[in-house]
């Protein structure tokens, strides 16, 4: 898993050249250039879009926060200093949207998009791409209802504990990167990973 | 180091977040207990059981919140300069000084408050244009005689024709490749760009799709392209990949067969580790006929 973690996390770091010519696009987005504000939000949006979808288990809600979160993103720009870097600012914005919405989620006890059909339990809010043919029937079921069974364990978690689940197993991110995008302490990302993770095996016992 | 400690430890080390003393005192354990053994397979088995969920599938979303926050920044920028007598920054940034006639500022709200505007209210810019799909005043700038410069962002629509070895038709080719919004345009385009893999951007082009398009149609194509290249090593590194990590059996499946044609021990391991995780049975059953045909083991140690 740890290669896995390693290969998503070689896909997310930014494609860029060097930091020169992203520190060079980000001075001139601060003077104004719409361009080179274009090319910098595209560096990073399609991961920004993935976490967030991946995060709120709704489209809608993540299309919210890529607008929230840019926005923030094109009026503070002129306030971001390099004292670390851009990925880590960015995504500290991205991640305090996210948490706000699933904070505000737990507080109207939203249903989950989990349903039982006849072919066993669904999720609504998935984009699932159907297998190909080539898979058994009994296969698909399985991996439909452990695809249900991870997205509702994933709700047993707190904003916070899903937040850095996430961020650490499915975006490769390390613990100390986490910290820094929280606003926290590497010790603290990493209890919190530990809490996500015995609650998440917990949950999937049955399926492993 | 006791048998609870290094199952609590076990989350951090297959993470990677274990010093290397810890790590270390981890796998001196494994290897000496049975127990604990046991217990890190069933770990791995959480782990990879958490690789079945769905897909999140960004891409056509993508498309929808790119147009849409164009539209925001539009509207932000018009509600700034609709507010530029309180706010001197705002100004700096559009380049309007504090002279400009109400008039032309009118025009400036105009310009921001739509996301297409009337071509005749800007005569001359309509001049042998199609009609704008979708347009954006990115900065206003007036001069000294009255007149006013606007640089304006738009989309159009046209038709372009020409032979596959005109390099504007590649170049308009490898764009549609990464087209987010319309996996038929990207499928569309591989089929023609296959027969050109032998030039190294349609080739980085083909291998980009495979390992990172999010339709599996799309990947399957490209895979298809890269067929006529499979002795190169790179290439089938990539398709190595694609076998261990794709959430897709078609595509797995295709991967596998192309491997078997052009296979050699670098790939030992890699099919090793299907013949361990690999879901489907075919595929799992093919990794294990070519190990043997290979005189290679089935199992790791």
């Amino acid at each position: 898993m740890s290669d896995v973690a390693g290969t998503v996390s070689a896909l997310l770091a930014p494609p860029l050249e060097s930091t020169n010519d992203e520190n060079g696009l980000i001075r001139a987005a601060q003077r104004g250039d719409q361009a080179a504000f274009e090319s910098l939000v595209r560096e990073y949006d399609r991961s920004v879009l993935r976490l967030a979808v991946n995060l709120l288990h709704s489209p809608d809600e993540a299309r919210d926060v890529y607008q929230e979160a840019f926005l923030k993103v094109y009026r503070n720009l002129g306030s971001f200093r390099f004292d670390c870097s851009f990925h880590t600012w960015l995504y500290r914005i991205v991640t305090n949207v996210c948490l706000d919405h699933l904070r505000r989620r737990k507080v109207r006890k939203e249903e989950s998009t989990v349903v039982e059909t006849p072919d066993g339990p669904v999720d609504q809010a998935s984009r699932v791409v159907e297998e190909s043919s080539f898979g058994n029937p009994e296969r698909r079921a399985w991996n439909r209802e452990l695809s249900a069974g991870i997205t509702a364990a994933l709700e047993t978690l707190t904003p916070r504990e899903r937040t850095v689940f996430e961020l650490r197993h499915y975006e490769g991110l390390r613990l100390r990167a986490i910290g820094e995008i929280l606003g926290t302490t590497e010790e603290a990302a990493k209890n919190c990973l530990f809490r996500a993770t015995q609650k998440m095996r917990a949950s999937l016992e049955t399926f492993v | 180091m006791n048998c609870t400690e290094v199952v609590e430890n076990f989350p951090l080390y297959t993470y990677g977040e274990l010093s290397a003393e810890l790590e270390e005192s981890v796998e001196s354990h494994l290897a000496s207990c049975a127990g604990c053994q046991a217990a890190f397979a069933r770990h791995r088995a959480f782990l990879d059981a958490l690789d079945h969920r769905p897909d999140a599938n960004e891409g056509a979303l993508l498309a929808e919140c790119r147009m849409d926050f164009r539209r925001a920044i539009a509207t932000d920028g018009a509600r700034r300069s609709a507010g530029w007598l309180e706010s001197l920054r705002h100004l700096s940034q559009f380049h309007i000084p504090l002279r400009i006639p109400v008039g032309a500022m009118a025009l400036v709200a105009l310009g921001f408050f739509g996301a297409r505007y009337t071509p005749e209210k800007f005569g001359g810019i309509r001049a042998g244009l199609t009609e704008p799909m979708f347009s954006n005043v990115q900065s206003i700038q007036p001069d000294s005689s009255g007149k006013i410069q606007l640089t304006v962002d738009e989309v159009q629509r046209r038709v372009v024709t020409g032979g596959l070895d005109e390099p504007r038709i590649q170049r308009l080719l490898l764009e549609a490749v990464r087209e987010e919004s319309n996996p038929g345009v990207r499928v569309e385009s591989i089929g023609v760009l296959k027969n050109s893999a032998d030039s190294e951007p349609v080739r980085r082009a083909l291998t980009d799709a495979v390992t990172r398009d999010p339709n599996a149609g799309v990947r399957l194509k490209a895979l298809e392209g890269l067929i006529p290249y499979a002795g190169d090593p790179a290439v089938r590194k990539t398709l190595a990949g694609v076998l261990l990590k794709d959430d897709n059996a078609g595509v797995r499946m295709k991967a596998i067969d192309v491997l078997e044609a052009h296979h050699d021990d670098s790939i030992v391991g890699v099919l090793q580790s299907v013949v361990s995780r690999e879901d489907d049975g075919y595929i799992r059953g093919r990794a294990r006929d070519m190990l043997q045909t290979m005189k290679a083991s089935v199992g790791t140690y």
